[in-house]
């Protein structure tokens, strides 16, 4: 199917062949590779001008880049479109899913963070969940329960960790997948947020991120298109 | 500020997969419109330049997100493909409605083993399709079509499919029927699976 593309039109009329190619390359692989893209690769990630073009057109397909490390480069929902997105919508995850990855965020991430072995702001992570701790905790049934991990890992927001990094005898485990790279630093802190006023509603931490929410809205609104 | 249509829609359709809206919707220009064949809906599917669509990133030494069981997934595609495209020479959708036997009984060819097996890995694999949408699967009524994203296949990737379907064998048993606008809509189910990131 070919086709007119006004929202690519629109960003790139102004640059020379080379330059679109360039642009439209990066497109490609920070929309649609699995893994976070090193900026050595791809001349429109490395030179400053061109990634703002980049930005430009993830912009007007309710895109923005997003910086996944140094030097490494993937794409996210902007903060607004992502908001509109679930008004419009509704979440895409069935509730099991999000009970489930949320399992997996609290034992491969929140409590690792809490003990001073992860970055602050990652959400990925090299502490597997073993199935087992799934099994206990989510409480669903079995064929629920694998449903919800297949339905995950085709998401890219699971994945199960290769059987050698587990030890003989082990089970399976799973560790937070891929897209999580794709959080933008506000996502980043509202699902932190939203782990602690989960896990722990009762304290002065919650509390605060309670009071602050008001003000948060106000700014979205405010950065919004 | 409001969010801009067109980036809404673009996002929505990353999110949720082609969506299936009524066909009055007006959705911006850059988008395709499939109609389907009752012409009561249409899908809306983002389709961008090719070189910024998916297969572009293997030259870079890039991969997107692999499916799982990515031989037979790719093999009952190509057994629905077989199946549902009845006129090589037409558009590859919407294609025909097929009964599930006929697409099983390609797909056969490719992964033959042992009947349960078989049957498992069957119908995970067209599981995997249909939440992606490109198949449609409805499994009660036991039938299949070809998901509206087939419809973003290139003209070139098209001429390489007609090869392969040449030189497929064809279903064993079930007619195709070329109206699935006989079924009630709700025996369609729509994808339910998108690019969560």
């Amino acid at each position: 199917m070919n086709g007119v593309h006004p929202a690519f039109d629109a960003v790139l009329a102004d640059l020379g062949d080379r330059h679109r190619d360039e642009v439209l390359a990066a497109f490609a692989a920070v929309e649609h590779a699995a893994q976070p893209v090193p900026e050595g690769s791809l001349a429109a990630l490395r030179d400053a001008t061109l990634r703002a073009t980049l930005q430009r057109l993830l912009r007007e397909v309710g895109r923005t880049l997003v910086q996944a490390g140094p030097h490494e480069w993937t794409s996210g929902y902007r903060d607004d479109v992502a908001a509109a997105v679930l008004a419009t919508d509704g979440n895409p995850l069935p509730v099991a899913d999000r009970a489930v990855l949320a399992l997996v965020l609290v034992h491969s991430v929140a409590i690792p963070r809490s003990q001073g072995l992860l970055d602050r702001d990652a959400w990925t992570s090299a502490h597997p969940t073993p199935v087992e701790e799934l099994q206990r905790f989510a409480r669903l049934p079995r064929e629920q329960l694998r449903a919800a991990l297949a339905r995950l890992r085709a998401a890219g927001l699971l994945q199960l960790v290769p059987e050698r990094g587990r030890g003989a005898g082990q089970g399976s485990a799973y560790l937070p997948g891929p897209q999580l790279h794709r959080l933008t630093p506000a996502a980043r802190r509202r699902l932190q947020e939203e782990l602690v006023l989960a896990a722990a509603p009762d304290t002065p931490l919650a509390a605060a991120v309670r009071a602050r929410r008001p003000q948060d809205r106000q700014e979205g609104h405010r950065t919004g298109e | 500020m409001t969010v801009a249509a067109d980036a809404l829609w673009w996002a929505r359709a990353r999110a949720r997969g082609p969506l299936r809206v009524p066909a009055g919707t007006v959705a911006p220009e850059g988008l395709a419109r499939l109609v389907e064949p009752d012409g009561r809906d249409v899908w809306i599917l983002p389709v961008p330049p090719e070189q910024a669509g998916g297969g572009a990133i293997e030259e870079f030494g890039l991969s997107g997100t692999p499916p799982e069981q990515p031989n037979d997934t790719a093999r009952l595609l190509a057994a629905v493909v077989r199946c549902c495209w009845t006129d090589p020479t037409a558009a590859i959708w919407p294609g025909a409605d097929v009964p599930w036997d006929a697409v099983t009984s390609v797909f056969r060819h490719y992964a033959d083993r042992d009947e349960s097996a078989f049957l498992r890995a069957a119908v995970a694999a067209v599981r995997r399709l249909h939440g992606a949408g490109w198949v449609l699967w409805d499994e009660r009524g036991r039938r299949v079509r070809l998901g509206p994203r087939v419809a973003g296949w290139s003209a070139a990737d098209l001429t390489v499919l007609r090869e392969l379907y040449r030189q497929m064998p064809g279903p064993r048993e079930g007619r195709p029927r070329d109206q699935p606008q006989d079924r009630p809509r709700d025996q369609l189910l729509e994808p339910r699976e998108g690019d969560a990131g």
